[in-house]
């Protein structure tokens, strides 16, 4: 490139973040981190939630600006005030939830802030068109200049935003998470793509939790935890292993410990279940049948997006079915209320506590009771039972070790995410339900809230419960588990034993390459 | 994190202060008015507003304009109580103002078409206005319509439709619907002995008692009940209200049907005293409704802050009306509509008194 | 028929302004049910100059001072809502209430003080305009103003502005998506700013333009009788896009001049309805319109929202 020639100033370094510290209230999110990006390269960031990622890339943005360090551009340093001086720098970045307009066009939302205009500020749309082809040509990227945003694929809105990025002449180019939306084909291609541009003289970094898919396309990896930089390794000589106890802390073993157990009588079965999709026309969840037992955690496993929102919302009756029997210890509740279920002995720890999970302006207490709050216990004649409810709320606060500010009188929005989800667990497993559907429980947990997380469900198995579980974690599928079942486009594809399986086998069935006849 | 809360940091100081500060502020705006226009008698008149039936020198003048300012005060805040019952369930009821015209309609059909008793009337009254909330409700719950702008729409529908329905029993000599008093008394409200206590006050009504104890009903109701918390629970997240098995729509329904009969009560609760009377050419609509916007927010959103909040406007803006002939009466709704302007700030002036600490905001924003 | 058509134009073309100028606030993304107080504020601009202008002034003058002044009275009037709303992230039904409440009660008591001013006697709140209005008229016997090509014109240019240049398109993403808009260096807050004073402009203008449309006097204690509203309806009905918009201003205009002059048509007479159901017609359409397309609204995806630097 040209650019690059030009501004190439004898820098080996294309950024270059030296000791940067960044101080909120009651935390240091970046204490003393050097992240260096050398000219085409692929750098892969890797870190867990909260290790100081996302501020690190709003320092680099202008969003926050540092207490301590400084920020070289190919060697030169520099003073980001906000995105716009990013921009001129030449970097820039696809957005994990991508920063794109749905009712515009893709040529619309590309040239959007950087729009060729004439002397009167109409725009020229042709000349911009004219580029956009030509740069969709050159890299790879096939898009239609004239789609509205709502109408693609998502894989096509990743493509817009990285040509949002090649329109801008960006030279330095940063991907945030960008294959947990994407299907393995088109996380196939994304990888095939970011190699092209490194080819083509980009720097590029690479955030991302995926150990698999650092090592497939990175060159080198810098890892932070807890705010704090860890250190940088060639992937090259590098093992997965080793990365995963850089990314936290110790050699993990995220194994449950959990005796065998033989699975009693059946307490939900499901025949022919099929739940409408609320995206598209056709149905999310196809014709899926299947037993979980007394004293048994079943795990639906499967990539983002292939139906489990739906399967839940079928089960739990947030969503009507559209064909299908559920039955829950012997009782036909395929039409029965969300309320009834929950009575009968269903308990729902959902995929996103902040839509569904919490009343995230209501007290603790009052979050505590959402479930029960109708009970003779907590209900009298209309009234709330003010002191039953803070007696109760006291005793599960205290039992779980559910952490907040005010105790019981605490607003929920207040408290940290680990201790949201724990008053969610707390709500549902002290209902003793016969079944605990438990969705995605650990999502953006520290490690420390996952094993408490994991050990509650072991111990509602144990206790001889039904234990439904729906997760996007492998590693979680496999410790965590009694038996799995991996679902791919709506469908059950395989049953798998987690004593035997491997993830390889695990991965060939979630990306939808194999399956069983069931 | 501390646990004790700083005097400043309680929620009633926070919700007094901020309050005091708006009236403050549309007091100075309307003296600084008063002051352009007239500089020599501004003192006396802003006084004149505050002072409202104390300006009177005697005591039945001062007894008759309180009896007056009480008549219309039970309105305002029946108004107020549905604007802020709609808006603790997280729907902005802008409608109280149709829903009230549907009251006065209904109501004065009951009274003077059908010459039912009083309580009948009332009820009428009530339960248009009910029908009318629920109908922006149902509008809101099952076909995602905006309850603002539906409320807004029917604003209007409804007031041409009362226009209608009461053009049959218009007093021509006057250009009014009937007086009550004269021809239908079985339809006014009664006084249950209260008239005696202000010099025999003709507008002193059962409306006034009832009015405020309709008020503590829905402080009760909100704070106190199951079916406020689910209704709550439904404002502030209907997904959430949803999975944990609450009738997440009817609630929605529910909730505009009982601010809508709010706001249709109140108009009986005025209309019914033969204080006032249905004009036959009524081309805006009334501002009642939107003034219970006003009270509802100067009360801190609160059923009994709504009380006095609902007495002070309907004071200052009685006052207004004994200014000196100089100063135009409508200073006292300049000042009320500076307040409620001032209202839409505190919101943010709170958020700023309380807002978490900004990590826990960060947080909050990763883990979605 | 003649008169039909002449208040229907005239009606028209009033919504037409206020409810682009809504347009604009809502594709910024701000919600603008200010619209009421804006008109009467922008009426009360043009009022005072028709009122203090000397007499003898050519008519050229007039119109182009009014217009200006409406302009300039209504934008002023709108700051109230973009600094509440963008600064402050207030809520936006509620400052738009205020307005409404406030620029009647103002425009009242700023007419009534300097009526009473100039004349102890005279405390109405009535601006007279017999011979000043006479200057927006295209023809002398018919009621065609000015003020209608002009809208015409604006109408075209409020279509090119939105959808053919860089500011339209900068505008319409702060109101769909703020966050995208922010992420490539548009700054949201100036944007929603610049829509919703274009909007104070528009609605002021439709404010001179409803008190001048057929009428010689203006009683300010009146405001502007819901028109504001309408033409909420209006830009609803036109789905927020521009000749849609004017299609609707068309049809509402309609209906508003039938509830005037219906009694001059045989036809209309024998229907026996009373003049209130044509008044009430274009709030019945507009709802049935919301109910029918809702799901699939094209309102900006983030009126409404307040816009939050810090949140992304």
């Amino acid at each position: 490139m040209e650019n690059g020639q030009r501004e190439q100033g004898g820098s080996e370094y294309a950024v270059e973040m030296l000791h940067i510290t960044k101080r909120f209230p009651g935390i240091i999110a970046n204490d003393d981190i050097t992240l260096q990006l050398r000219k085409g390269e692929i750098h892969a960031l890797l870190g867990e939630n909260g290790a100081g990622k996302s501020t690190l890339m709003s320092v680099l943005f202008g969003l926050y600006q540092p207490e301590e360090g400084e920020i070289r551009i190919n060697g030169k340093k520099v003073h980001i005030n906000d995105p716009n001086d990013a921009n001129d720098l030449g970097i820039g970045m696809v957005h994990q939830h991508f920063k794109l307009v749905e009712c515009f066009t893709v040529l619309d939302n590309i040239i959007l802030g950087v729009e060729p205009v004439s002397k009167l500020g109409f725009l020229k749309k042709a000349e911009a068109r004219q580029r956009l082809i030509e740069l969709s040509r050159k890299y790879g990227l096939s898009v239609d200049p004239d789609a509205r945003i709502s109408d693609i694929t998502v894989g096509m809105q990743q493509r817009t935003e990285i040509l949002k990025m090649l329109y801008r002449e960006n030279d330095i180019l940063i991907f945030d998470e960008p294959t947990a939306v994407l299907t393995p084909q088109e996380i196939e291609e994304l990888m095939q793509i970011m190699k092209n541009l490194a080819a083509e003289g980009k720097s590029i970094l690479f955030i991302s939790h995926k150990l698999a898919e650092i090592m497939a396309v990175a060159d080198r990896c810098s890892v932070l935890r807890k705010g704090k930089y860890i250190g940088t390794v060639n992937t090259k000589d590098t093992t997965v292993d080793e990365l995963s106890a850089m990314m936290v802390g110790r050699n993990v073993n995220f194994h449950v410990e959990k005796e065998p157990r033989t699975p009693g009588k059946v307490i939900l079965k499901v025949e022919g279940m099929t739940v409408a999709s609320r995206m598209h026309k056709n149905n999310a969840v196809k014709n899926v049948s299947f037993e979980v037992r007394e004293g048994e955690i079943v795990c639906i496993a499967g990539i983002d997006g292939n139906g489990q929102t739906e399967f839940v919302y079928g089960l739990s009756g947030l969503e009507p079915l559209v064909s299908g029997k559920i039955t829950l210890g012997g009782k036909d509740v395929s039409k029965t209320a969300i309320r009834e279920r929950s009575i009968l002995g269903m308990s729902h720890i959902p995929e996103d506590r902040h839509k569904h999970g919490l009343v995230l302006d209501y007290t603790l207490e009052d979050n505590i009771v959402l479930q029960r709050y109708f009970e003779p216990d907590y209900t009298k004649a209309g009234f709330l039972r003010r002191k039953n409810i803070r007696s109760y709320a006291e005793k599960l606060i205290e039992q779980y070790d559910i952490r907040s500010g005010q105790g019981p009188a605490t607003i929920a929005r207040s408290m940290s995410g680990g201790n949201q989800q724990k008053a969610i667990v707390a709500r549902e497993i002290d209902k003793d339900p016969s079944l605990l559907i438990a969705v995605q429980p650990t999502r953006g947990l520290d490690v420390g809230a996952i094993e408490y997380i994991h050990k509650q469900l072991v111990a509602h198995r144990d206790a001889g419960k039904a234990v439904l579980l729906v997760s996007l974690e492998m590693d979680e599928v496999l410790d965590v588990s009694d038996r799995i079942l991996v679902m791919y486009e709506g469908e059950i594809v395989a049953e798998l034993d987690p004593k035997t399986t491997t993830p390889e086998e695990m991965g060939l069935y979630m990306a939808g390459a194999k399956r069983k006849e069931m | 994190m501390e646990k004790k809360i700083s005097f400043l940091k309680k929620p009633a100081v926070q919700t007094l202060i901020a309050s005091l500060l708006c009236i403050l502020l549309g007091l100075l705006v309307g003296f600084i008015v008063l002051l352009i226009i007239n500089p020599s008698g501004a003192w006396n008149a802003m006084s004149t507003i505050m002072r409202n039936f104390w300006s009177f020198s005697s005591a039945r003048g001062q007894i008759k304009n309180f009896g007056n300012t009480l008549a219309k005060t039970a309105p305002l805040l029946m108004c107020s109580l549905s604007v802020l019952f709609a808006y603790k369930v997280g729907l902005f009821n802008i409608g109280a103002a149709g829903q009230y015209v549907a009251g006065v309609g209904v109501g004065l059909y009951f009274a003077i078409g059908l010459q039912m008793p009083w309580w009948v009337s009332l009820i009428a009254g009530t339960l248009a206005g009910a029908l009318l909330g629920a109908l922006s409700g149902i509008l809101k719950a099952y076909r995602n319509v905006n309850e603002v702008i539906s409320c807004i729409m029917l604003n209007w529908i409804s007031l041409y439709l009362v226009n209608t329905l009461l053009a049959p029993y218009m007093d021509i000599t006057m250009s009014e619907t009937w007086s009550l008093k004269k021809f239908y008394p079985s339809a006014v409200l009664p006084s249950l002995g209260l008239e005696s206590l202000l010099n025999n006050h003709q507008y002193v009504t059962l409306a006034i008692p009832l009015a405020i104890l309709v008020a503590v009903a829905v402080w009760v109701l909100l704070s106190k009940t199951r079916l406020g918390y689910e209704l709550k629970a439904t404002g502030l997240n209907k997904n959430a209200a949803k999975y944990c098995g609450m009738r997440d729509r009817f609630n929605i329904v529910l909730t505009m049907a009982i601010a809508g009969a709010l706001a249709g009560m109140g108009a009986g609760m005025f209309y019914l005293t033969d204080m006032i009377k249905w004009p036959s050419t009524v081309t805006a609509v009334p501002a009642m409704g939107f003034n219970g916007i006003a009270a509802a927010f100067l009360g801190g959103l609160h059923p009994i802050g709504a009380v006095f909040s609902s007495f002070f406007i309907q004071h200052i803006t009685d006052g207004g009306s004994f200014m000196e002939k100089t100063y135009p009466s409508e200073i006292a709704g300049l000042i009320s509509s500076v307040i409620i302007y001032m209202c839409a700030f505190v919101l943010f002036f709170r958020q700023i008194m309380n807002r978490p600490k900004r990590h826990e905001k960060v947080k909050g924003g990763n883990i979605k | 028929m003649i008169l039909l058509i002449q208040y229907t134009l005239l009606f028209a073309s009033v919504l037409l302004l206020v409810a682009l100028g809504g347009c604009f606030s809502e594709h910024s993304g701000v919600i603008n049910i200010g619209l009421e107080g804006i008109m009467v504020f922008g009426a009360l601009g043009g009022a005072l100059v028709m009122r203090y202008l000397p007499g003898g002034t050519s008519a050229v003058v007039i119109v182009c001072l009014c217009v200006c002044a409406a302009m300039l009275a209504g934008m002023i009037y709108s700051l109230l809502l973009a600094v509440a709303a963008v600064n402050f992230k207030a809520d936006q039904t509620l400052v738009g209430t205020a307005m409404n409440l406030l620029g009647t009660a103002a425009a009242t008591v700023i007419v009534k003080a300097l009526n009473t001013a100039a004349n102890p006697d005279n405390p109405s709140a009535t601006i007279q305009y017999v011979n000043e209005r006479k200057a927006f008229l295209m023809f002398d016997n018919l009621e065609f103003s000015w003020l209608m090509p002009l809208t015409l014109v604006l109408l075209i240019l409020a279509y090119t502005v939105l959808y053919k240049t860089r500011f339209g398109l900068r505008l319409q993403a702060c109101g769909e998506h703020p966050q995208a808009a922010a992420s490539v260096g548009i700054n949201v807050y100036k944007m929603r700013y610049a829509g919703v004073m274009t909007s104070g402009l528009l609605g002021g203008l439709g404010g001179l333009a409803y008190i001048t449309a057929g009428v010689s006097e203006w009683k300010f204690e009146n405001g502007v009788a819901g028109f504001g509203f309408l033409a909420l309806a209006v830009m609803i009905f036109g789905g927020w896009k521009p000749f849609r918009i004017a299609l609707a201003a068309l049809l509402f205009g309609f209906f508003r001049s039938l509830s005037n002059v219906y009694t001059g048509f045989d036809i209309l007479n024998q229907l026996n309805l009373p003049g209130t159901v044509y008044n009430m017609m274009p709030y019945i359409i507009s709802l049935i319109v919301l109910i029918l397309f809702s799901k699939n609204s094209a309102a900006p995806k983030a009126e409404g929202i307040p816009y939050d630097q810090g949140s992304r």
